[in-house]
């Protein structure tokens, strides 16, 4: 058994066949706060984003999940570019966007799009679905008027829209189609990377299978790369190759879809697993809920130290340690491809807790969780 | 006598784009100290059917046009406004999705509380003050006494549903309705409150309507369930049986189409296709036969009926040992309801009375999956017996 080291950032992609297509290094965005209405001071920041390192290889899925408040959004439209990040690294298939600007900028979001959750907020209401789908084209000067007319009736073709519609509003149209025109407009330019940011929380449940098929498809159909936001884990349990869990803008575990579902070892991922109620009374009966105490703490001044010591149900089993308030726990591999942020990640899966709060068909076999 | 029984419940809007159908027939009842869950999809009429039983409905375009809602033995549809104002608060409350928007936001919570207890309550001000902090203790809120004097945007979301959930049962009423408590919060904190909603109820026998679209809710915290669509209710049993025996083809598909947590591996979601119907027509047939894969040829003209799955067994509308309904001509079997799909040899859903053909170009399909298609509510408006969406056309050239 040999002692964890420290991960060298960013966590690699456990299966990145054709290298990583994003190195995201400590990444950092904080909003300021300011005071004052004629001379703005500056009293603080909003960290939504407080050094996030991550990789994603092409082809796959990364999800990325978390609560309200966690820093996940952000952080994904700080990876594209909408936001300047306040600082690390973001490389894109090999080239430094992270200070980019301009038409190398643009060149650069050709290959990178993003679909929204809200797809009644998300569509310009004045413009026709056609119009939607084809202003990526226009705005990257790609194409005919003619070839562009082609390619927005394929493209509602590729989504299961009827062409025929392209002259429809927005309003004209079901939640589930809405999202369709915003899928088809992030794949106009033929991008590499797509980040979904809560695809299908807006959509009602029966239509949420046909969009996390649909994407599903697509990125067999062309070889897509996912990075996939959402606060259910799932959902992104279905459609993630490997998942990052953030809390309070950092991320506190990474690992294999699979291996993150039934080996949890941040204390955070397995209260968060044990939230999500599962369709069946008879698997409800025998889970026992790690309930978390008190709210996510603000982002303006998080607490010292490990950012969840506050609500640790871990913590308080081990006795209070007094490093979880002093010493922020690095991102750490404790088995291959299986980094966790949390001083005594070895120790969750020996708790009953997390025996009992999940779905209590994968009770963990060896206690301890040795690291690999 | 149930506590709450609803028959034969039609609610109808009046809007300047026609007839909103949105309850057609619904009949439950709630016994003492029982849960029952209402889930469906947005637009199924569950949140309706309350406000209705509430006397709530937004007027004047909502309108119960017919049925009866009795609450012990009173009928609410005639009961008096004075009486309605009597009983909500005391003997039914209710909580809603969004805690901000039915806190007055500028009222500190002092004040909304002592208010509550003293309009049902023949207490003074100190006295009411007293029973808010404890009801504020009980809910989990720290330091209540202080708390007493913040503004609702004081709290956070899970914090607020405390409170409303504190006002709701500060009156210890009979019956709760909670119309989507939790659907706000996130997962942690919809544990919390989940948590502390199924042990207040419980402790003090409080019967609970439930509404939600989660069917991960409804299965730890509900007996009973009714699957709600289009304003009817399709499907009825006692939780265990409903998840374990799904009857309903629209049951049976939302149990598919959602991932779940303990699901094994690999295994792919069967959406069910298109979308649910508008209601700005009147049902005829089946509100579900356009999405079915069941579907016969009956299914487009005759709605059928909320009847048990022997036919002429005793019902039992109450309790866990209620009898399971289900509102379908074709049911599932119970293989085809752990498949997903019908497994028939030769079976194929009926198609619409008059024919569907001559639409443009259709989408595509792929191999494993069905058709996706779009809603045309001109066109599905001319297909007699077609609430939804017309079938889509036979599959063209793939796109590569």
């Amino acid at each position: 058994m040999s002692m964890p080291v420290a991960a060298p950032a960013p966590v690699s992609g456990a299966t990145s066949d054709g290298g990583d297509l994003l190195q995201v290094t400590d990444l950092r965005m904080f909003f300021p706060i300011t005071q004052g209405i004629v001379f703005a001071r500056h009293v603080g920041d909003v960290r939504a984003v407080d050094g996030v390192s991550l990789s994603v290889g092409r082809g796959e899925t990364l999800g990325l999940v978390g609560e309200s408040g966690c820093g996940k959004s952000t952080a994904g439209r700080a990876i594209l570019r909408l936001y300047r990040p306040t600082g690390g690294r973001i490389v894109f298939d090999g080239t430094d966007i992270t200070r980019l600007e301009g038409a190398p900028l643009r060149r650069m979001r050709r290959r990178m799009q993003m679909i929204f959750q809200d797809p009644y907020a998300s569509l310009n209401p004045r413009m026709t679905a056609s119009g939607i789908v084809g202003e990526p084209l226009d705005i990257h000067d790609i194409g005919t008027r003619d070839e562009r007319r082609a390619r927005i009736r394929e493209l509602f073709g590729v989504v299961g829209l009827d062409p025929d519609y392209g002259e429809r509003y927005p309003h004209e149209f079901s939640g589930g189609q809405r999202q369709r025109i915003g899928v088809a407009r992030a794949l106009a330019v033929n991008p590499d990377l797509i980040i979904a940011d809560e695809p299908i929380s807006a959509l009602d449940v029966s239509i949420q299978a046909q969009i996390i098929n649909l994407l599903e498809r697509l990125q067999a159909q062309f070889g897509l790369t996912y990075v996939f936001i959402a606060h259910d884990l799932s959902v992104v349990r279905f459609t993630s190759d490997r998942i990052a869990v953030m809390y309070l803008g950092r991320i506190v575990e990474v690992a294999g879809s699979r291996e993150l579902n039934e080996r949890p070892l941040h204390p955070y991922s397995v209260a968060l697993l044990s939230a999500v109620p599962i369709p069946d009374p008879s698997v409800e009966a025998r889970r026992r809920r790690v309930i978390l105490k008190g709210d996510v703490p603000n982002p303006a001044a998080p607490p010292p130290g490990c950012h969840f010591h506050t609500r640790c149900w871990l913590r308080e089993r081990l006795g209070n340690p007094a490093e979880c308030e002093t010493v922020s726990p690095p991102l750490t591999e404790y088995r291959p491809g299986h980094f966790a942020a949390c001083h005594f990640a070895d120790r969750t899966q020996g708790m009953p807790e997390s025996a009992t709060a999940l779905t209590g068909t994968s009770a963990p076999e060896a206690a301890g969780g040795a690291p690999a | 006598m149930a506590l709450l029984s609803v028959r034969d419940l039609v609610v109808r809007f009046r809007t300047h784009d026609g007839t909103v159908y949105a309850v057609n027939g619904v009949s439950y009842d709630v016994e003492e100290g029982e849960t029952l869950g209402l889930v469906g999809e947005s637009g199924c009429g569950k949140s309706v059917t309350n406000l209705a039983v509430m006397q709530l409905l937004p007027r004047p375009a909502g309108r119960i046009e017919g049925g009866e809602v009795r609450f012990e033995d009173i009928d609410l549809t005639r009961a008096s406004e004075a009486q309605m104002r009597d009983l909500r608060g005391r003997d039914i409350a209710m909580i809603f999705q969004d805690p901000m928007t039915s806190l007055n936001p500028v009222l500190t919570i002092e004040e909304q509380m002592v208010e509550t207890i003293q309009a049902h309550r023949a207490v003074t001000r100190r006295e009411a003050r007293e029973r808010a902090i404890e009801l504020l203790r009980m809910v989990g809120i720290p330091n209540p006494e202080l708390r007493l004097g913040s503004f609702p945007h004081h709290f956070s979301g899970g914090m607020r549903q405390r409170v409303m959930i504190a006002m709701a049962l500060a009156l210890e009423p009979k019956l709760l309705i909670a119309d989507e408590p939790t659907t706000a919060l996130d997962v942690t904190i919809q544990a919390q409150v989940l948590e502390l909603l199924q042990r207040l109820t419980t402790e003090r026998g409080t019967a609970v309507v439930l509404i939600t679209h989660d069917l991960g809710v409804v299965a730890g915290m509900t007996g009973r369930i009714n699957v709600m669509y289009a304003g009817f209710v399709v499907e009825t049993a006692p939780t265990p049986e409903l998840f374990a025996h799904p009857r309903h083809p629209y049951t049976v598909g939302l149990l598919h189409s959602i991932p779940r947590l303990d699901s094994p591996e690999g295994e792919p979601l069967i959406p069910i296709e298109g979308t649910p119907p508008d209601l700005r027509r009147a049902p005829v047939g089946c509100p579900f036969a356009p999405r079915c894969a069941w579907r016969l040829p009956a299914c487009w003209e005759t709605g059928p009926s909320l009847e048990p799955l022997e036919a002429g067994a005793t019902i039992r509308t109450t309790g866990p040992q209620a009898t399971h309904r289900v509102s379908c001509w074709n049911p599932a079997t119970a293989e085809e309801a752990v498949a997903g799909a019908p497994l028939r040899d030769g079976f194929v859903a009926a198609p619409p009375p008059g024919g569907s053909g001559g639409r443009g170009a259709g989408p595509v399909a792929e191999e494993g999956e069905r058709v996706v298609f779009t809603a045309d509510a001109d066109e599905a408006a001319a297909l007699p017996g077609a609430h939804g969406l017309p079938e889509p056309p036979a599959t063209t050239e793939p796109w590569r």
